[in-house]
């Protein structure tokens, strides 16, 4: 008998064999990842790493495809640092992914979509994309070849980079469209109180009294939600001052705990250059701010609204 | 402790170091450095009114920093002996002290560090452990948020002599907590920090949080654990009376802390593994369980005193369950957690028996060593012509063999522990190990070699791992090839070149090379020692073009025995992979090189007795004298 006769093949000796498994059987379970996860307070109270590495050692390769986890991880990479026997949880849960994707699972994510009439195949959303998800393609229109971008809708995680960077306006999905968003930045008629357009991130404000927090403020302060700061358009933060803002605020994560990777670095560098760009125009009455808010910051954001809010300076009567 | 002070045979030393430990078992010479404590201990009798005139204040340690103390101060109230000293770092020398000590005189700031030489016969080892910081652990924030303790702080806060007589207060409003939140395993069983166990800190947050909940019974406590491990007699039902009195255990280790930055509350998150779902609480005070790790000179007191460590920084014992109070060197033991994380039970169990084997050493005229120590031949040693040679020296782990050029090496035989390290390393030969002689050995390697060598794999194994891996593979019937042959040495550091040349002359199929993992090497640093010489050798082969595989190194611990079989499977399956007349031509190719190198320990007189011992032996058991000489 030799004790090292294992049935080869098994779903969970894939996983081992892949990127990430190395470490699979060190878990105990301890559940930092999930508590460090924000996707199961937020978005999907099923989702469950630890559970989905138990399906794994187990075995149970059907619900493990069709375990939300392995389609919501968007391999932010909070829980890695943060484990206690070093798995590396977001690779692990990626080859998962990668396997489910050649049994023939999709992903059940709202993806972006390509509108070919609009695409130019510049390529931009390739560069932005943190999740290799376009690529581009060419197949011939009226004759000629054409070059178009394609999404791959199981890589997608619907972060919108891509349609903040799409200089045509070609990608969207439902919900982050430029046109949702630009319907929530409401035009300032009164100018008594400063006014204030914040951008905010659907993952940046961990506890729920950060949420309330923004909406204790009264209406000339407008929130609105984007799924991620590089989602920021810099023509968005133009359209709000146009519409008689005194000033934009936009909160991402802090960089390393961006939910969708590189995203806020995305986001800190456009507004970093609008920045500069109004001030060589001379516009410096109306601040524009880009803020990084770390998990462990409760009640910063109520800091920076305030500054904001005193710092900007009283619009002259017209 | 007072007792002990009182004693008549006890000599408490206070704030001395050991520098150096020579000599061996029941004949040390220890140098102790008594350090300065610029107070005449004679003299002083414990008033105080130095620290009471001294103007200096800095951080009490023994506080956990919470409260100050003078710089002419004592470590604890209870110190024994009760002598004052100035802490020369933070003195101002504004001399008030002396002053205030008056005709007693006992103040001397000229005193220097002293040096004494002590002749000691038995050591215990009992510098227990150190506490893990957590402040690296950015996730729990201890070191940012006021309110994130330490176990050993809230011990402080909680003592009645300490700096709050005993009420516990948050460090951020000095008002009583009524939520309490203990986080077990803060540093422990954590990979990034300290793999093992802390041992004791289930059983201390327990009591600690029983505690609270019987000085404030209305407090909300809970317990944030992974698993509770409550392995020793009443420690379950300690347990148990615990979550009767209304203690919350949550199992599920938190990834976040966070604080709000107005009330400086403190949010735990964390996963409660019953119910699958993420909870965030709010807590008025954190205490972090710290782990116990060694002590931060625990390198300086190994090189000291001549013992290895464990991994994770732990002085090594002897043998993990049978003489886990004594270390490597005879006259050396260990008593409490810096041998291991342990808790008062089993400290006060292990202190005792450290002290009844050193007092079995003051009472004994003679003592019992390993009968396998090395022996200088002192005719061949070179070092006895002047030549520099010195590799049985630097292969020796306990500092046994005394060496002067111009004079043969000379073993200290009280302080020989057998491993044969410096027999194997000798290039001339001139030492051997009794009962391990080269002569016996290769009378053995003769023999397991008489029949179809090509067909063997001749295993050495170390006596504390390969041979118990080999054994285990045995007994548990995992089956191996049939044509492995065992021949056991004491350490993988005896397993000399010229036996493996030997072997390979004989005509050897294939030979393994096998010993402890370097951490579990018996002889402290013996495997190294074999480790480095098996490199050689494997390089050697390698250019002499010898079939890689056919000389294989592995190291087996004793639980190893699948590892065993399956080295001795991969390595049969080699030799079947090879063709006969290609190991054949091989074997008759590398003979003459194999011959000239282990030319030297042929040449040994007492290798003529070995040879016929092992023909007789041939001849007794298979009647086929000399054949394989004609092969």
């Amino acid at each position: 008998m030799n004790p090292h006769n294992e049935l080869p093949n098994r779903f969970s000796d894939k996983v081992r064999a892949m990127p990430g498994g190395e470490n699979l059987d060190a878990c105990y379970a301890c559940g930092t990842c999930v508590s460090k996860c924000m996707i199961q307070q937020k978005v999907e109270a099923e989702f469950n790493p630890r559970r989905l590495l138990k399906m794994v050692m187990l075995d149970k390769q059907t619900e493990a495809f069709q375990d939300p986890t392995t389609w919501m991880c968007s391999r932010c990479d909070l829980c890695y640092p943060a484990c206690p026997q070093q798995i590396h949880i977001s690779e692990l849960i990626h080859s998962v992914k990668q396997l489910a994707v050649e049994a023939g699972y999709s992903s059940s994510l709202d993806v972006v979509n390509v509108d070919e009439g609009l695409c130019s195949g510049c390529g931009i959303c390739v560069m932005a994309c943190p999740y290799e998800a376009p690529s581009l393609f060419e197949k011939g229109v009226n004759g000629s070849t054409d070059r178009f971008a394609m999404v791959d809708g199981t890589r997608c995680m619907g972060c919108g980079i891509c349609v903040a960077a799409c200089p045509a306006g070609a990608i969207a999905r439902d919900g982050v469209s430029n046109q949702e968003i630009t319907s929530q930045i409401k035009t300032i008629s009164s100018n008594s109180a400063p006014s204030l357009a914040i951008f905010v991130c659907d993952w940046c404000l961990r506890a729920e009294s950060d949420l309330s927090i923004l909406e204790s403020y009264p209406d000339p302060v407008n929130v609105i939600h984007i799924p991620c700061s590089g989602r920021i358009d810099p023509q968005m933060a133009l359209l709000a001052l146009g519409r008689g803002y005194d000033g934009v605020l936009v909160c991402g994560c802090k960089p390393g705990e961006c939910h969708y990777v590189r995203g806020t670095m995305i986001g800190s560098c456009k507004m970093e250059m609008l920045g500069r760009m109004n001030g060589q125009m001379d516009i410096t009455g109306q601040p524009v701010r880009f803020v990084q808010i770390g998990t462990q910051e409760r009640g910063r954001i109520r800091e920076e609204i305030d500054a904001m809010l005193n710092s900007m300076p009283l619009r002259k009567e017209s | 402790m007072v007792d002990a002070a009182r004693h008549p045979n006890i000599d408490i030393r206070t704030f001395t170091e050991v520098e150096r430990v020579d000599g061996f078992v029941g004949n040390f010479n220890i140098l102790l450095r008594e350090k300065s404590k610029y107070v005449i201990a004679d003299r002083c009798n414990g008033c105080g009114e130095c620290a009471t005139a001294c103007p200096i204040e800095v951080p009490n340690y023994f506080e956990m920093n919470l409260a100050p103390r003078k710089a002419a101060y004592v470590p604890m109230s209870q110190s024994v002996p009760l002598i004052y000293n100035i802490d020369m770092d933070a003195c101002i020398h504004c001399y008030k002290c002396v002053d205030a000590c008056g005709s007693l005189n006992a103040i001397d700031f000229s005193m220097e560090d002293k040096l004494v030489w002590e002749e000691i016969g038995a050591v215990v080892v009992a510098t227990g452990f150190n506490h893990f910081d957590p402040s690296v652990m950015e996730e729990y924030g201890y070191g940012r948020f006021p309110n994130v303790i330490t176990s050993m702080e809230m011990e402080r806060l909680n003592n009645s002599a300490g700096p709050t007589h005993g009420n516990l207060i948050r460090p951020s409003d000095s008002t009583n907590p009524k939520q309490i939140a203990f986080i077990n395993c803060v540093g422990s069983r954590d990979k990034r920090y300290n793999p093992g166990c802390s041992n004791f800190c289930c059983m201390y947050s327990i009591k600690n949080a029983v505690l609270l909940k019987q000085m404030y019974p209305d407090a909300d406590i809970t317990v944030y654990y992974m698993d509770i491990r409550t392995p020793s007699k009443g420690y379950e039902e300690f347990y148990d009376r615990a979550r009767k009195m209304g203690i919350k255990f949550i199992q599920g280790r938190p990834g976040l802390i966070t604080e709000d930055p107005e009330t400086h509350n403190l949010f735990v998150s964390s996963e409660d593994i019953a119910l699958g779902n993420v909870i965030e609480r709010e807590y008025d005070m954190v205490m972090l369980n710290q782990a116990a790790v060694p002590q931060p000179d625990v390198d300086t007191m190994s090189s000291v005193l001549n013992v290895a460590q464990s991994p994770g920084g732990w002085f090594m014992e002897y043998h993990p369950k049978l003489r886990p109070m004594d270390s490597p060197t005879d006259g050396i033991f260990f008593a409490g957690a810096c041998q291991g994380v342990k808790d008062i039970p089993a400290s006060v169990a292990q202190g005792s028996a450290a002290a009844s084997r050193a007092g079995r050493i003051l009472h004994s005229d003679e003592w019992e060593i390993e009968p396998t120590v090395a022996y200088v031949w002192t005719e061949r040693c070179v070092s006895a012509d002047g030549k520099k040679c010195g590799l049985c020296f630097r292969s020796c782990p306990y500092g046994a063999i005394e060496l002067e050029i111009g004079r043969p090496a000379h073993v200290i035989t009280a302080k020989c522990h057998g491993c044969g390290g410096c027999v194997a390393e000798c290039p001339h030969n001139a030492i051997t190990q009794l009962h391990y002689t080269d002569a016996q050995i290769l009378a053995q390697l003769h023999a397991l070699l008489a029949e179809k060598p090509e067909e063997k794999i001749l295993a050495f194994r170390c006596h504390w791992c390969s041979y118990g891996g080999a054994d285990l593979a045995g007994t548990s019937h995992f089956e191996y090839s049939s044509n492995e042959r065992g021949l056991r040495v004491m350490c993988s550091a005896r397993m000399d070149p010229d036996f493996i040349f030997e072997a390979f002359r004989l005509g050897a199929g294939a030979v393994l090379y096998s010993g402890c993992h370097p951490q579990d090497c018996h002889y402290i640093t013996g495997q190294l020692v074999g480790a480095a010489r098996a490199e050689r050798l494997e390089h050697l082969f390698g250019k002499l073009g010898m079939t890689a595989g056919r000389f294989r190194v592995e190291w087996i611990s004793a639980a190893e025995g699948d590892k065993y079989a399956r080295t001795l499977n991969e390595m049969q399956a080699l030799l079947n992979s090879l063709s006969k007349e290609d190991l054949k031509n091989e074997i008759l190719r590398l003979s003459p090189t194999m011959e000239q190198r282990a030319h030297k320990m042929r040449s040994l007189p007492e290798i003529v007795q070995a040879m016929e011992f092992s023909s007789n032996f041939e001849l007794a058991m298979v009647g086929k004298v000399g054949e394989h000489e004609s092969a």
